[in-house]
Order: structure tokens, then C-alpha cells, then sequence
């Protein structure tokens, strides 16, 4: 079990032989080449499949065999255009508002636990963490808005940031009824908890699922998949680039590999968001049912973190499905809408999920639903 | 001394100058969140991990945020120069000196009155997590502070949506 602040303290312990500059500049290059850039890249693609078959239409199709490399082509053509920082605007900010965005989004892939034997740092407040580093777009969004010098843009970025701030707190209240039920803020604990097998011994913390833990978790998951969607301004929550109101909204007068870094961060975040539904209720890299560690026969560690791994992306995909599915399923939301579902639809709801999983927690002494259809626990 | 921890007393240090002394608003508005993100760090490596998880959510998420859309709905706010306001400066500035050197002698004082720590106890005490014991004294010992707080958050709350309804 890793400690942050021991974690932060042994950094130059650990890597003495390079500046640590050096390896921080190295792992941020990893996690955005390795993770980041892949996924981001990979999503447009699948987006724009996923649209095209939604639409009967065929979709990318040119570049490389059924079109695969068109992300890479989209990159490129980026990375050709003109470096334009608008008549008026403010330059300094104008560049630094993506790289809020980016490293907001690229940051949170340090604590996403992608298999037990493959995470970043499991640190001890690795929920808060998330919450926190993602909290970098909105200023993100908001200064690039501004230094665009462009009416669209401030109001997009407006929208995003107000829309940003407001749905943060139901997010965290969805959150808590999985920390209410695992004691930790610590990814890799809540996701170890949420084994659960048909065969052989289970330890009393294992609750399958937190999603089908009690009732009031399973609402809880949908509130912080709908709390996400908001957070990540996707459709129907994407007022911030409204396209039919707003020109393109916060990222109008951006071109070129800045337009590229904006749409990388919103990708990252729509798959950090998904893994996070999946991390906290969706049993993270456990196999339902089954746990590979226990089959009688030891499998190599390398397997056993390559299967888990496969399993937290799949499930990770599926919710990123269901986030581009809906995309061309709901209408767009008006402002006023969108204000008032939040503080009036999802926030009371999420009360209701927190005191309603704190009253289960009491009552049945903390066991899950599936523990008490087991008979033990 | 941890080359880390150096790093971000100097990004603190160096934004809180720009906060106080750049001639524009709202880059003091932005490097002001530098410097929240800078005393993340140190309280970090202090062994507050849950405060420093809690000082980015709500004062990078929040604050910055607040203060920032108030500069960009204000006009008149984005227009005050330094200069403009440079007389008007002599008291505030002699305030947060009184401030300063309080907090300080403060500080000493509290520090002096501790039982003298071995490094070893005092690495042992920042690697420990905190989250749970500050949990616990939140609804054990600090309860009544702790309610009283929220009752004048929710007075305040009812507050704003009192002035900002609608007539």
C-alpha cells in the first residue's frame, strides 16, 4: 500500500540517477503516448464508426483497412495547420488553457487501475485525487474561452464552467455511498472488495459489485454515469459547444494541434469518467463470478494482470459506448434545464442514494445483497 | 531538503508575487491557482494528504472559478489598472503585514511549545494517511464546530438563493 505523501517523499530515492524533471517529463510522455494518445485518437475513430453505423451510413473508410488509420491522418493534418492566436486575443492564456485541459484529464490515468498488478499509484486518496486533478478543465475551458476574444467562445466556456462546477457535487455524493461501503478512498482497495466467486471461500469484505450491492448503489452508479456525461460535456449535456448556438462554443477560434489538444482532453476525460464508473461500480478488473487467483492453479502474474486488464477494458468500452450511443439518441438540454436537473433532479437524488446506502450499511451490518442471498458474510 | 518540496515553495511563492503585484486581473486570478496547487503540494508533504486532495477540488475548482467569473462578467473590475490604485494601497498593505507577522509569532510559538520531534518520528507522522482520523474527529471530538459550521453555510446558501431570486 502506497501512502501519497510517501510516495512523494521516496521519488528521488527511487529514480537518483536522472534529474527528476527528467523522469517526470518521461512518465508524462509515457502515460500520453502509451494511454492517452492511443485512446484519444482511437476514440474519434470509434466515434465516428459507431455514428455512421447509427446512421446507416458506412463512415471512415479510406485510410488503412476499414479506415483505421484515419485518426492518425486527422493528427497529421492538425499538426500541418496554420498556428493562429486571434487579432485582440491574449496570447499567454491562449496557450495555456490547453494544456489545463490535458493535464487535467492525462494526470487521472495515474490512478486508474487498470488491472491489480498495473496502476499508476494506488494512493491512499485515490478517489479525491481524480475528483481533483480532473477539476483542472474548467479553468481550462473558461481561460481559453476568454483569451479567444470571441463572444461564442465566452459563453461556451461559461456554460462549460458553470456546468462543470455545478454537476462536480453530485458527482462526489455518488462517490460516497462506494466509500461508505468500502471504508477506503483507495482505488485498488474499493475494486479488490468488489470480487466476488461461485466457488471456494470468500473473504468477508468481498461484496460483489458495488453496483448490485444494495438498491441504493444501483441508482447511485446511474447518477455518476449521468453526473460524468455532464462533467465531460457530452450530449445531451453539451451546451458548451452547442454547435447550432454557439459557432463551436469554448473552442471556436482554436486551430491546428491546440483544437487537437481540446479535443485529446475531452476524449481522455470521457474514458477516465467511463473507467471510473467501471472502477468504483462496476467490479473494476474482476471477472464476474470468477476469480483467476483461485483456480486451483497458480497462473503467471504477467497473465493474470494481462486478463484483469482486458476485462476493465471491456467493461471500460462498453460504458463509452453507451456515452457515444446516447449522443445520437437525446435531443440537447436548454440551460435552464440543465441548471435544474442538477440541482433539483440529480442532487436530492444523490442524498437520497447516500443516507439510503448509510441506513443499509446499518441495518444489514454491512453486507451486500449478494451476501445475504449467499446466507454468510 | 526534498528537491519536490522546493519546487513547489518556489511556484507558491514566485504566483503569490505575480497575484499581488501583475497589473491584470485576471492573470492574477490564474496564477493565484498556481499558487493553490503549490500549497497542495505542501501540505502533501506535510502529511495532510486528505487536505491536499480537498485544498484542489474546492479552491481550483471552486474559488478560482468563482473569482474568475466575477473579473469576466464584471467590466469595470477587468478595467482597474495597478496604477490606478497604487495611493489606495498604503493601508491594506500595512494590514497584511500587522497579519503576517501574527501568523508568524503565532506559528513560533505553537511550534516552540511542541515536544522536540526526531526526524525519523517526524517522517513516520507525514507518511501515515490522515483521512480516517480526520473523519473521526470530525464526528467524535469537533462535532458541535463542525455542525455549528454547517448551519452557517446553510444560512449563507439560503441566503443567496434568497437575493438571487427572481421578482
Amino acid at each position: 500500500m502506497v501512502q501519497s505523501a510517501q510516495f512523494a517523499h521516496s521519488l528521488e530515492g527511487w529514480f537518483g540517477f536522472l534529474p527528476l524533471w527528467g523522469w517526470a517529463a518521461i512518465s508524462a510522455g509515457l502515460v500520453i503516448y502509451m494511454l492517452a494518445l492511443p485512446f484519444g485518437g482511437l476514440a474519434t475513430y470509434i466515434e465516428r464508426k459507431i455514428a455512421a453505423d447509427m446512421q446507416d451510413r458506412i463512415g471512415p473508410n479510406r485510410v488503412g483497412p476499414i479506415g483505421i488509420f484515419q485518426f492518425a491522418a486527422d493528427a497529421i493534418k492538425m499538426l500541418s495547420k496554420e498556428d493562429f492566436v486571434p487579432k485582440g486575443g491574449d496570447r499567454f492564456l491562449f496557450n495555456l488553457a490547453p494544456l489545463f485541459v490535458v493535464v487535467g484529464s492525462c494526470t487521472a490515468f495515474a490512478v486508474l487501475p487498470l488491472s491489480k498488478y498495473l496502476i499508476g499509484a494506488d494512493v491512499n486518496i485515490g478517489v479525491i485525487f481524480l475528483l481533483a486533478v480532473t477539476t483542472l478543465i474548467a479553468p481550462g475551458l473558461l481561460l481559453g474561452s476568454w483569451a479567444s476574444e470571441n463572444k461564442w467562445s465566452l459563453l461556451g466556456g461559461l456554460r462549460a464552467a458553470s456546468q462543470i462546477v455545478s454537476y462536480e457535487i453530485p458527482v462526489a455524493l455518488s462517490i460516497l455511498p462506494v466509500v461508505l461501503i468500502s471504508g477506503s478512498l483507495q482505488i485498488g482497495q474499493i475494486v479488490e472488495q468488489q470480487g466476488w466467486t461461485v466457488f471456494g471461500e470468500n473473504p468477508a469484505t468481498n461484496h460483489f459489485w458495488n453496483a448490485f450491492h444494495n438498491p441504493f448503489t444501483f441508482f447511485s452508479m446511474f447518477l455518476l454515469f449521468v453526473g460524468g456525461l455532464a462533467e465531460t460535456n457530452r450530449i445531451p449535456f453539451d451546451l458548451p459547444e452547442a454547435e447550432s448556438e454557439l459557432v463551436s462554443g469554448f473552442n471556436t477560434e482554436f486551430s491546428g494541434m491546440r483544437f487537437g489538444l481540446y479535443a485529446l482532453g475531452e476524449f481522455c476525460d470521457v474514458f477516465v469518467m467511463s473507467a471510473m464508473v467501471t472502477a468504483l461500480y462496476l467490479g473494476g478488473w474482476h471477472i464476474p463470478f470468477l476469480d483467476i487467483e483461485k483456480l486451483g492453479f497458480a497462473l503467471p502474474t504477467g497473465l493474470v494482470a494481462f486478463i484483469q486488464f482486458h476485462m476493465f477494458m471491456i467493461k471500460t468500452l462498453l460504458v463509452v459506448f453507451v456515452v457515444m450511443w446516447l449522443r445520437w439518441t437525446l435531443p440537447r438540454l436548454r440551460v435552464d434545464q440543465l441548471m435544474g436537473m442538477c440541482w433539483k433532479g440529480l442532487l436530492p437524488l444523490a442524498f437520497f442514494n447516500v443516507l439510503g446506502t448509510a441506513l443499509w450499511m446499518w441495518v444489514f451490518k454491512g453486507q451486500s445483497l449478494m451476501q445475504l442471498l449467499a446466507g454468510h458474510g | 531538503m526534498n528537491k519536490v518540496l522546493l519546487l513547489a515553495e518556489i511556484l507558491t511563492v514566485a504566483s503569490a508575487l505575480i497575484v499581488g503585484f501583475h497589473p491584470n486581473i485576471l492573470y492574477a486570478s490564474v496564477f493565484l491557482l498556481f499558487t493553490f496547487c503549490g500549497v497542495a503540494v505542501m501540505f502533501l508533504f506535510a502529511g495532510a494528504d486528505f487536505l491536499a486532495g480537498a485544498q484542489v477540488i474546492i479552491y481550483v475548482g471552486g474559488v478560482t472559478i468563482l473569482i474568475l467569473f466575477a473579473i469576466m462578467l464584471t467590466q469595470w473590475l477587468y478595467k482597474i489598472k495597478l496604477a490606478d490604485i497604487r495611493n489606495k494601497m498604503v493601508v491594506p498593505a500595512l494590514l497584511s503585514a500587522a497579519v503576517g507577522v501574527f501568523l508568524y509569532r503565532a506559528l513560533h510559538q505553537m511550534v516552540a511549545a511542541l515536544p522536540p520531534q526526531t526526524p525519523e518520528a517526524l517522517e513516520k507522522f507525514t507518511a501515515t494517511p490522515k483521512t480516517a482520523a480526520i473523519g473521526q474527529a470530525l464526528l467524535g471530538g469537533y462535532l458541535f464546530p463542525f455542525e455549528a459550521i454547517t448551519i452557517l453555510l446553510l444560512g449563507a446558501m439560503v441566503g443567496a438563493v434568497w437575493l438571487a431570486r427572481p421578482e
